[in-house]
């Protein structure tokens, strides 16, 4: 083999090597960045479970917080609030009522 | 640069050298790779895999208007990794130092601790609040891995007591204990699943897969209004209070569809201690409780006599004084009268008058319209522990059976059974089947088993029975109410006693009904005639509705409403 020929062959075996490493590269980049995707998609899921469970938080509380017994205790001691007694109420009919 | 002959044996030595090293590593690299392959993977997965189950989140149950009344909140539980005895105690003393515990409880775990378990619970389903106060002890360096969390759901009642019977609860397992939790558990629980994850050594999770996909729990919607509940809960409550009764119910419903409103049952309990309640405020009255009805039972037997055209609203019976013989059983009346119209003998609940219209009416007719008013068997509210009733068959009746079937002995009803016949008349003759989940009454379509001949007057009687009859503390200025009242004793060992059971059942208004009531004291001390302690729960339960519902009494302008 010639001078110019065993270049040639060195030059296509430099770019063999090149496209392999270029293609380790790339598949081992393609994997790490498969596992980053995985750690992101895990969080994503926790933070929507996290959310979820506030959601169900805030609606007990606010059931909690609507809850009648308390809601009563709370118009009678500090609204001041009573059931009306008998005859206090009065019904009053409309002019479209009472055709 | 020449190299002797000293430096070439050097340089073959080296390279000799380098090709074992070679060599040698090679030979590991394929000993690794190759020949203890499978040993060596199956200790990555077991270090890097791992299943994680998946709880299912059950449904949460709100009533007609979307109001939360059970919910399953995600809280952690703590355990503890007993690896080093010592360690694992002064943890512990830790963690009972921020947390309440009772006295027992640490002793339990201090002996597990000591008898070297590897997995011990210290507390499960802590609120947030105890979760903050502990989650420092986890997060100790020095500690670490011997207190960890597993997340569960912890069942919540935001309304504590109210509906508790309605509802059941659940146990530390989320096991259905009872209620609607019970009887549509398998739609509420959902399904667990299965997640397959991989984990890094910071026990991070980056990849993982779905094994078996968690299906939650379905949402409940049941038909009850909660604040119609709580009103209800609050009389029926007072009422046991007063009579220092054992017990009671009252079962409110929509007249034309049978929804049920409110359904209360005393004594009660909260639902989140459902574990530790004693079985007896377990108990729904309103669908368990087997008494002899007594006279509410009579309206079944004017529907009898009625719809088989056998007596007559004017008809004539003799009441013999207020004592008769039957055979060798006596059947007395409270108030003594010589003769009675059979409308009358409702108006005034004579129970000799019953069973004139009795044996006049035939034990086989009677019997067929107790059957077609669904006494005997149970309703099919979708409620657990649903009593059947004891109604005996024809064959079985003796010869008083029939006489003291007429007004409400020799049968067990439950108060659910009772409002159904009464609100057979209020449903312009239907028997529905009652519901307690909401928008489940479009299939209620049953046969009519009352003609409107029988059930207008019946219902003119019931007007009767609370306008000038027994029924007198049940009346509202202003509002036409149908109702009967009733006591009756109660069977203990099988012989009747000297305790009774007082009721009241009925609807309103009563030329169109919108809601039919019924309510059941048990046991009431001093006072215990239906129409003195049941009938005025009636009318302060019927008071609250109307008020919530904006049912006003019909009365002039300006003219003050007495509820």
């Amino acid at each position: 083999m010639n001078k110019q020929g065993k270049a040639s062959a060195d030059f296509r075996l430099a770019i063999l090597a090149f496209f392999i490493f270029a293609i380790l590269f790339i598949y081992s980049g393609l994997n790490l960045k498969n596992v980053d995707l995985g750690y992101q998609q895990h969080d994503l899921l926790q933070q929507e479970k996290k959310m979820r469970a506030e959601i169900d938080r805030l609606q007990a509380q606010k059931a909690s917080l609507l809850n009648l017994e308390r809601m009563e205790r709370i118009a009678r001691e500090k609204l001041g609030y009573q059931y009306p007694e008998a005859g206090q109420i009065i019904k009053v009919f409309e002019a479209d009522d009472e055709n | 640069m020449k190299i002797n002959s000293q430096g070439k044996k050097r340089f073959f030595f080296l390279s000799i050298l380098f090709f074992v090293w070679i060599f040698f590593i090679a030979f590991k690299l394929f000993k690794l790779q190759v020949i203890d392959y499978n040993t060596y993977m199956a200790k990555v997965k077991a270090q890097i895999n791992r299943i994680e189950e998946l709880h299912s989140k059950r449904g949460t149950i709100t009533d007609r208007n979307g109001e939360i009344l059970a919910i399953s909140l995600q809280s952690k539980s703590a355990f503890l990794s007993n690896k080093d005895m010592e360690v694992s105690l002064a943890v512990y003393r830790d963690f009972c130092r921020q947390l309440a515990l009772n006295n027992s409880q640490k002793l339990k775990v201090i002996k597990r601790i000591r008898r070297g378990e590897k997995f011990i619970w210290l507390k499960r389903k802590l609120t947030d609040e105890e979760y903050q106060r502990v989650l420092p002890l986890a997060l100790n360096k020095q500690t670490a891995g011997t207190i960890d969390f597993i997340d569960e759901y912890r069942r919540v009642y935001p309304q504590n007591k109210i509906a508790s019977h309605i509802l059941g609860g659940v146990g530390i397992d989320e096991q259905a204990l009872g209620g609607i939790e019970t009887s549509l558990d398998s739609e509420i629980k959902g399904r667990g699943g299965k997640l397959k994850v991989l984990i890094d050594a910071r026990k991070k999770i980056f990849q993982f897969k779905y094994l078996e996909q968690p299906v939650a729990g379905k949402n409940i919607h049941l038909s009850i209004d909660a604040a119609l509940q709580f009103l209800v809960e609050r009389e029926l409550a007072g009422t046991v209070e007063k009579y220092q009764a054992a017990g009671g119910a009252v079962i409110v419903m929509n007249s034309s569809d049978a929804s049920i409103l409110a359904m209360a049952s005393y004594p009660d309990y909260d639902p989140e201690e459902i574990w530790r309640t004693p079985a007896p405020a377990l108990r729904n009255k309103a669908i368990s409780f087997l008494y002899d009805p007594g006279s509410t039972f009579k309206i079944v037997l004017a529907a009898a006599a009625l719809e088989n055209r056998t007596c007559a609203l004017h008809d004539m019976f003799n009441c013999h004084n207020g004592v008769y013989m039957v055979r060798d059983r006596q059947i007395t009346d409270v108030h003594p009268f010589a003769r009675l119209s059979f409308e009358d003998i409702f108006i005034q609940s004579s129970n000799i008058g019953a069973a004139g219209i009795g044996l006049r009416l035939g034990g086989e007719k009677y019997f067929q319209t107790i059957q077609r008013f669904g006494f005997g068997r149970r309703t099919g509210i979708e409620l657990p522990a649903e009593e059947n009733g004891i109604l005996n068959p024809l064959e079985k009746w003796s010869g008083v059976s029939l006489a003291f079937l007429s007004h409400g002995y020799e049968i067990s009803v439950t108060p659910l059974q009772m409002a159904m016949a009464f609100n057979v008349l209020a449903s312009g003759g239907y028997l529905l089947q009652p519901k307690i989940l909401f928008g489940g009454a479009a299939a209620n379509l049953r046969p009519k088993i009352l003609s409107p001949l029988s059930q207008e007057p019946l219902t003119t009687i019931l007007t009767a029975v609370v306008d000038r009859g027994t029924g007198k503390k049940a009346a509202i200025e202003g509002v036409e109410i149908a109702g009967k009242t009733g006591t009756a004793r109660k069977v203990k060992a099988g012989r009747y006693t000297n305790a009774y059971v007082s009721s009241f059942g009925g609807f309103f208004p009563a030329r169109n009904p919108q809601v039919t009531v019924f309510v059941m004291i048990d046991e009431p001390l001093g006072m215990y005639y239906g129409g003195d302690v049941a009938a005025p729960l009636f009318k302060s339960i019927t008071a609250k509705i109307m008020l919530y519902l904006k049912l006003f009494p019909n009365l002039p302008d300006r003219k003050g409403i007495y509820l």
